[in-house]
């Protein structure tokens, strides 16, 4: 009864989805812009096969990326004539709740957008996911040596895979290369240049950091560097883990200071907790702050707005005296997931390899610049500089911390996110969050033992 | 009337079997489900007995979202029943009425505008250095109440329930209207002859003889301000921190953010109570419920 009560509100949710969003067999854009590569139909064996539909949901839904999943849908089944594809897309915040509501009845998608980490393995664990491992396995693993191993490990879970990952993605400070020129600063390596070049900024008047945290992943995506660079790696691990987190050691409490003070120095914009992630950096577009934090997949947008030149980026600095491990990116693959309940899970699969394969890979990084988890697309790809430099970046480190928000339960972050509002507003102390944060943790850990 | 109660029975079957099938079933449901630790999406149930319910009394957040719906609700009982009643009463007054059809309009407009359009418009117009609110401030000499609107704890709550009395006085004010017009001119008339100001009208005939429409505008005031969500879903999402949450965006949260639909469930059975009781307070407060001259 309850599934099918759930099922009445998931089929009202798709049909808005489908009112607003959805897009079943979407016309190919015809200016060719943001269209994947599109190989001629070689369908004629195809005509007389079952039909077959697929529900496919991704979270892409802004009009600089979505014509790109719509023309690979409408090429995928060009070639697959007796596959329809509806596709469907929920912003970055929409989709973790409509996941929520679909995947537990029988209008989920066959294929679906989830971030790597516990958020993934929170649908494997409730059995809704289908394992991956055998297909990439296949022909001596020749699906799986397509891929960077960054990509996959994080969508592993007790050593089977279960997502595909599309891009690979890590979060830079980005800095106007004008303004460090004109104050006679570069790029800085350690915690101290970068609070030194921060100071310099704010003593010549210049906002030093843009920063907007109106939805707190903003600052989330600053803690999950410092919690990496400050917290011994095995300790985080065991912590981040819902039956072992405990959050006890001090390294997180320091954490939260060394972020506070950022803000307290006057390094940010003012009013942080309303302004938005995209205003901030529309403000740092304008050239009224030097530095930004921001994601590579966001690179494209930069070179969109003030061209390929006149801006540079840098990890997160390192911070000697913090016991993480050095030269980790913040970080994470985006990809998809195939549900356990598809009818057509072979078809499913071959889309999903259909999307990752070295054309469509090639095609991702020239239409709208995302650095793709497929080995040796950039190269093939002849990608602009600035996309080589941040996938470089991301070959050179030893590691990715996953985004704090999706790496962790879920309940764990949805106190943790709201409290680093409240630290920036200066309600509460980093002590005091990271009780709240043990507490929480405590009570998950209670639930499932 | 009909000659055969059971033949009148029979015609209301179909409609008995809607509102059992879409309010009572799942209010049941509801209740049922509020005792099992689950979530939407897997099959796993586990009876928990009534720990939800006990969760309701030590969850912080809780008291939040039930201050914030009781700020709410007497914050637009003010407002939107209080001050759509004058706005009504002075479109009705004679010095206004060529003027009625122009402001009717322009007050009720916001009512059908979504408050996806609304609240991201005052989400701009609210921040504090590119919105127009605060230069606006400024401009007439309130500079000194200019804040960081929706970013500060203290002011976000009260920032947004001032956007939905903007946005609703407007309908308030029409239910009004209509109330008054079924006023017999008469009996402002003969008060005017006794000498009457029109205060004095407004508060010994207008008020009372629109005391239905008051007891339905409260009604549907205090009920939709527990019921809240898209304004704080939009403006705010419940910050900074958990300040700003009301009872059904964190019935929501609970229920399609952190996996707990048993929770959320008894988030759901505690605004139904709260409803019921608030509901039945007016009633009785009102009165029988019943127009003058009814039988």
């Amino acid at each position: 009864m309850k599934k099918k009560f759930i099922a009445i509100i998931a089929g009202i949710l798709m049909l808005l989805l489908f009112a607003t969003c959805g897009t079943a067999a979407p016309a190919t854009d015809p200016s060719g812009a943001g269209a994947p590569a599109q190989t001629p139909p070689a369908a004629a064996a195809d005509a007389e096969q079952e039909p077959i539909t697929l529900r496919f949901l991704h979270k892409w839904p802004e009009p600089e990326f979505r014509p790109w999943f719509d023309a690979l849908v409408e090429s995928y089944m060009e070639l697959n004539p007796h596959v329809t594809i509806i596709a469907e897309a929920a912003g970055d915040d929409p989709i973790k709740d409509l996941l929520r509501i679909v995947i537990g009845t029988d209008q989920q998608p066959d294929v679906f957008f989830a971030w790597s980490g516990e958020f993934a393995n929170n649908f494997v664990r409730a059995g809704v996911v289908l394992d991956l491992t055998p297909h990439l396995d296949a022909d001596g693993g020749a699906w799986r040596n397509t891929f960077m191993r960054a990509g996959l490990e994080p969508y592993e879970m007790d050593g089977r895979n279960w997502g595909i990952p599309i891009r690979v993605n890590s979060k830079v400070f980005v800095y106007n290369e004008a303004l460090f020129a004109e104050h006679g600063l570069t790029a800085p390596e350690t915690w101290d240049e970068f609070l030194y070049v921060a100071q310099t900024f704010r003593d010549a008047g210049i906002t030093p950091i843009g920063f907007g945290n109106a939805s707190p992943w903003a600052a989330c995506h600053y803690i999950t560097g410092l919690n990496q660079k400050m917290v011994p790696h095995d300790v985080r691990l065991v912590d981040y883990y819902f039956m072992t987190g405990e959050f006890t050691h001090p390294g997180y409490v320091a954490a939260h200071d060394m972020f506070l003070e950022l803000h307290d120095l006057g390094f940010f914009n003012p009013y942080v907790n309303s302004t938005t992630h995209s205003m901030a950096r529309e403000a740092w577009f304008m050239g009224e702050s030097a530095m930004f934090y921001l994601s590579l997949g966001e690179f494209r947008t930069i070179a969109a707005e003030i061209g390929p030149d006149g801006w540079g980026f840098f990890p997160m600095p390192e911070i000697p005296w913090g016991e993480g491990r050095p030269n980790y990116l913040v970080g994470a693959p985006d990809g998809f997931l195939v549900s356990a309940f598809s009818q057509h899970p072979e078809q499913a699969i071959d889309f999903l390899q259909y999307m990752t394969n070295m054309e469509n890979a090639v095609s991702l990084i020239q239409e709208i610049g995302w650095p793709s988890a497929v080995i040796g697309a950039v190269e093939a790809a002849d990608a602009p500089d600035w996309l080589i430099a941040g996938v470089n970046n991301l070959a050179e480190a030893d590691g990715m911390a996953l985004w704090l928000d999706t790496d962790i339960h879920i309940r764990i972050a949805d106190v943790w996110l709201p409290g680093l509002q409240e630290l920036l507003e200066g309600t509460i102390t980093s002590e005091e969050l990271m009780q709240r944060v043990q507490a929480i943790a405590q009570e998950v850990r209670a639930t499932y033992e | 009337m009909y000659k055969s109660q059971k033949r009148a029975l029979l015609y209301a079957v179909p409609g008995m079997a809607l509102v059992l099938i879409f309010v009572y079933y799942p209010l049941i449901l509801t209740f049922y489900n509020a005792f099992y630790r689950w979530n939407a999406f897997s099959p796993v149930r586990t009876f928990i007995g009534f720990e939800n319910f006990q969760r309701l009394f030590s969850d912080p957040v809780i008291g939040i979202a039930l201050t914030n719906n009781t700020l709410y609700a007497v914050i637009s009982v003010i407002f939107q029943c209080g001050l759509g009643l004058v706005l009504a009463a002075v479109l009705e007054n004679k010095m206004f009425s060529k003027f009625q059809g122009f402001f009717r309009t322009i007050y009720f407009m916001p009512v059908v505008v979504s408050f996806a359009v609304i609240g991201i418009l005052w989400q701009l117009a609210l921040h504090p250095a590119s919105g127009i609110v605060n230069p606006f401030l400024h401009l007439i000499g309130l500079g000194a109440f200019a804040q960081d609107w929706l970013g500060q704890s203290t002011t976000a709550i009260y920032s947004i329930i001032f956007v939905s009395q903007w946005q609703n006085i407007g309908y308030i004010m029409l239910l009004f209207l209509v109330a008054m017009q079924k006023i017999p001119t008469d009996y402002y008339e003969a008060a005017a002859i006794d000498g009457a100001t029109g205060i004095k009208s407004f508060f010994h005939i207008t008020i009372p003889l629109v005391k239905e429409m008051t007891l339905v505008t409260v009604v549907i005031t205090v009920i939709g301000a527990y019921r809240v969500f898209d304004e704080v879903f939009i403006m705010t999402e419940g910050g900074p921190g958990m300040s700003s949450q009301t009872l059904v965006t964190y019935m929501y949260r609970t229920g399609f953010r952190t996996d707990e639909m048993g929770y959320a469930s008894a988030i759901a059975v505690l605004m139904f109570v709260v409803l019921l009781i608030l509901t039945l307070i007016q009633i009785r407060v009102a009165g029988t419920g019943r127009s003058k001259g009814e039988g």
